[in-house]
């Protein structure tokens, strides 16, 4: 073999370009796939948020004209991010929250936890489009099981029509987007919690560590890698959300649940126009928004100290 | 050894027939694609595939495929494929996707289709440019359902032009709330248009025929003190509790059901294309074969300039492809689904009006006495050609879906409010 490589050395190929080969070999289908599928979309889109695009591929530039009535004269723009904001905020929070709770019953082995575990893991499996539906049946006024069991406790003065009111709508369809997701992350944090080291959990309770100061100070510290990757996850899937809201609400009632990717979607297809710049513009600055976000998060999250134990 | 030679026997055979297989001249197939909206009527379903089978039958080669959508996946297949220079030979389209015309998108017609057997004023909506750019299929006008037994129950007698007065029929919806009946079965949950009929009517009637497209045109203020006073009146009926209390999220499908089975409501406005989910068996979702089902007309206004008005619009319709190689079959697929036999095949199958001079009369049809009524209330009308949904566009159409459509006839909005959202989003001065 040595004499090989002596060999082609010798017949003049310079040992720095048979290095680029095998790279080129490996990488160059991902890369090809990536360039097509991911980098010339986004290039595209920018391209496209610096036009008006017509029909049959003509296209105006105008510039930042695009940029400039988004940021200036859309009032609809920014209640879609408002809506948004707030949804991944408290989403954010009280899914990968409600997903903690879930693992740390498991965890303690509550009474039937097998059975718990796939109650709670089910709804992650269910399509949007049913989880849509089987919400609008729960929230309906006349029939829904929400009104039903509050004037089943004579109630009656709180029944009211959640998807149908602009201060409850929003938080309407948080509660199903939590619903499903809470399980996703419950199984994640059941994983992260079977894998802590059993002897640093039985040394805390040896030092008479109560469970409240273990989960606190021995717990969540190590778990905390788990923690930013579901919120920084949960955080990019709610600044995106889309399937849940389209299905239960449309974005109304008067645009109280319009989010970025519904206006995005309203404006490319329902608007009876066909200039996709505009809708790419606003796709553009909500890159950049998730993008710096995720960012922040990260930073603020990352662990500087590395635990030992 | 023999067992060798048998596989390779065996392989050498398998080769010689499939590249005989190859060299064999193919007869050639000609596909023909369509792609319709309204999978969910097997009424309309079957007289589509039966002229698709026809025209196989009469040109051998030649497959016509039709694929099923519903309406939002057809629009986005659409706006994704036509630009591409691609899509179907042919396919579903309706007046508020005008942009598909504007924008290239389809043939003109003119020439291609044999318009003799086609109502002028159904071809009309279609013609832009001077070139007509679409067959339609359906035409429909709105109506005002309701419920004969409880209407007479409610005591409330028709008057002989089968018309309350804006005052008997606020009368109406607050004595059928009283006795714990809905008055209005409607809902806003998947569609953009239901929630705005009785306003929209009630426009029409008050302002005419010229005015009113004047206002959804951009040309006419909403502030003009006749629109305000008749979003005063429809806002009289909505805090009377006109419609539904889940009125925000009860879906189209539902709220017929609602109407005509569970919890039942005093009245329905809705397209006349009400038959084809309430003319289908009770098992199926339609209406109980002894309903008492009527037909009134829209309250008239006071001082309106035209009670008699009403709308009347084309429904499904058909355009062909602009990059289609098949204009020719194409053309004739829709020459042959606008032949009169097949338009009263329609009208006695779907129970729609229909934009085809059919043959022969539908009375002897399963619901006789229903087309009579529907005719009834036709008579001497005049009529605004097309919905507001189905010609807006940009923030004006998105106001009107979440103004006129929801929030207002939903209790959200006060009529101040009202008026002021839709002259900012419509109004162009």
């Amino acid at each position: 073999m040595a004499s090989r490589i002596e060999a082609k050395e010798d017949a003049g190929i310079p040992r720095q370009s048979r290095d680029w080969v095998p790279l080129i070999v490996f990488l160059g289908p991902a890369l090809v796939v990536y360039a097509g599928f991911s980098l010339f979309p986004v290039l595209k889109t920018i391209y496209n948020s610096l036009h008006v695009m017509k029909p049959h591929n003509v296209v105006e530039f105008v510039g930042l004209g695009n940029y400039r009535s988004l940021l200036t004269h859309d009032e609809i723009f920014w209640k879609a991010v408002k809506n948004t904001a707030l949804f991944s905020v408290f989403g954010t929070v009280l899914d990968v929250g409600a997903g903690f709770l879930l693992a740390l019953c498991l965890f303690a082995k509550v009474p039937l936890a097998r059975f718990w575990k796939i109650v709670w893991f089910s709804p992650v499996l269910i399509s949007y489009v049913v989880v849509g539906i089987i919400w609008v049946w729960i929230y309906d006024y006349n029939w829904g099981i929400v009104n039903t069991v509050l004037r089943w406790f004579a109630l009656d003065a709180l029944a009211h029509s959640w998807l149908g009111d602009p201060h409850t709508a929003l938080w309407a369809v948080l509660a199903t987007q939590v619903w499903k997701w809470a399980g996703f992350n419950m199984i994640v944090f059941m994983a992260a919690l079977y894998g802590l080291p059993p002897d640093v959990l039985g040394a805390a309770e040896l030092d008479h560590c109560g469970w409240l100061a273990k989960l606190v100070h021995v717990i969540l510290p190590m778990l905390r890698p788990t923690v930013v990757s579901l919120l920084v996850l949960s955080l990019i899937g709610k600044m995106m959300v889309f399937d849940v809201v389209w299905i239960m609400t449309r974005g109304g009632p008067l645009w109280s649940t319009e989010t970025v990717s519904t206006y995005v979607y309203k404006r490319a297809f329902d608007w009876n126009t066909f200039d996709l710049g505009y809708p790419s513009a606003i796709a553009v600055v909500w890159f950049i928004l998730i993008l710096v976000f995720v960012a922040l998060l990260t930073g603020s999250l990352r662990q500087r100290d590395k635990l030992e134990y | 050894m023999i067992r060798k030679i048998g596989i390779t026997c065996a392989v050498v055979l398998l080769l010689g027939l499939f590249v005989r297989q190859l060299a064999r001249p193919q007869a050639a197939i000609t596909t023909l694609s369509i792609w319709s909206h309204e999978a969910d009527e097997p009424a309309k379903v079957a007289v589509r595939e039966r002229v698709a089978r026809e025209i196989e039958r009469a040109h051998p080669g030649v497959r016509v495929v039709i694929t099923w959508y519903d309406s939002e996946g057809l629009v986005v297949a659409l706006k994704t494929s036509l630009p591409a220079g691609q899509g179907p030979d042919i396919f579903y389209i309706e007046t508020d996707w005008s942009d598909l015309i504007t924008d290239g998108y389809t043939l003109p017609l003119d020439g291609l289709i044999d318009w003799n057997t086609i109502y002028p004023w159904a071809r009309k909506p279609w013609i832009y440019d001077g070139k007509t750019w679409a067959v339609p299929q359906e035409v429909y006008t709105d109506e005002l359902y309701y419920n004969k037994k409880l209407l007479a129950n409610l005591g409330f007698t028709l008057p002989p032009n089968a018309q309350f007065s804006q005052e008997q029929f606020l009368a109406l919806v607050k004595k059928a709330r009283a006795a714990g009946i809905t008055p209005i079965a409607q809902g806003v949950g998947d569609r953009n248009y239901p929630g705005a009929y009785i306003l929209t009517q009630a426009l029409l009637h008050k302002l005419g025929l010229n005015d009113y497209g004047r206002l959804f045109g951009g040309h006419l203020s909403f502030l003009d003190p006749r629109v305000v006073a008749v979003f005063r009146w429809v806002k009289e009926l909505v805090d009377a509790g006109a419609y539904p209390k889940n009125f925000m999220t009860l879906k189209l499908a539902e709220s017929h059901y609602y109407f005509y089975q569970k919890p039942g409501a005093v009245m329905l406005p809705m397209g006349s294309w009400y038959t084809g989910r309430a003319f289908v068996p009770e098992d199926e979702g339609g209406q109980p074969g002894d309903f008492p089902l009527g037909i009134m007309q829209f309250p008239a206004m006071d001082d309106a300039a035209c009670n008699e008005c009403k709308v009347r619009a084309v429904g499904s319709s058909f355009a062909i492809n602009a990059a289609t190689p098949h204009r020719e079959l194409a053309a004739e697929y829709l020459n042959a689904m606008s032949r009169p036999e097949i338009g009263t095949l329609w009208i006695d199958t779907v129970h729609l009006q229909t934009a085809v001079i059919a043959q022969g009369s539908a009375s002897a049809t399963l619901y006789p006495g229903y087309y009579k009524e529907l005719m009834a209330r036709q008579e001497g009308a005049k009529y605004f050609d097309i919905d507001p949904s189905d010609f807006l566009e940009g923030a004006c159409l998105d106001t009107y879906v979440q103004v006129m459509n929801s929030s207002f006839p939903g209790g959200l909005l006060s009529v101040d409010e009202a008026v002021r959202l839709m002259n900012q989003a419509c109004y162009k001065g």
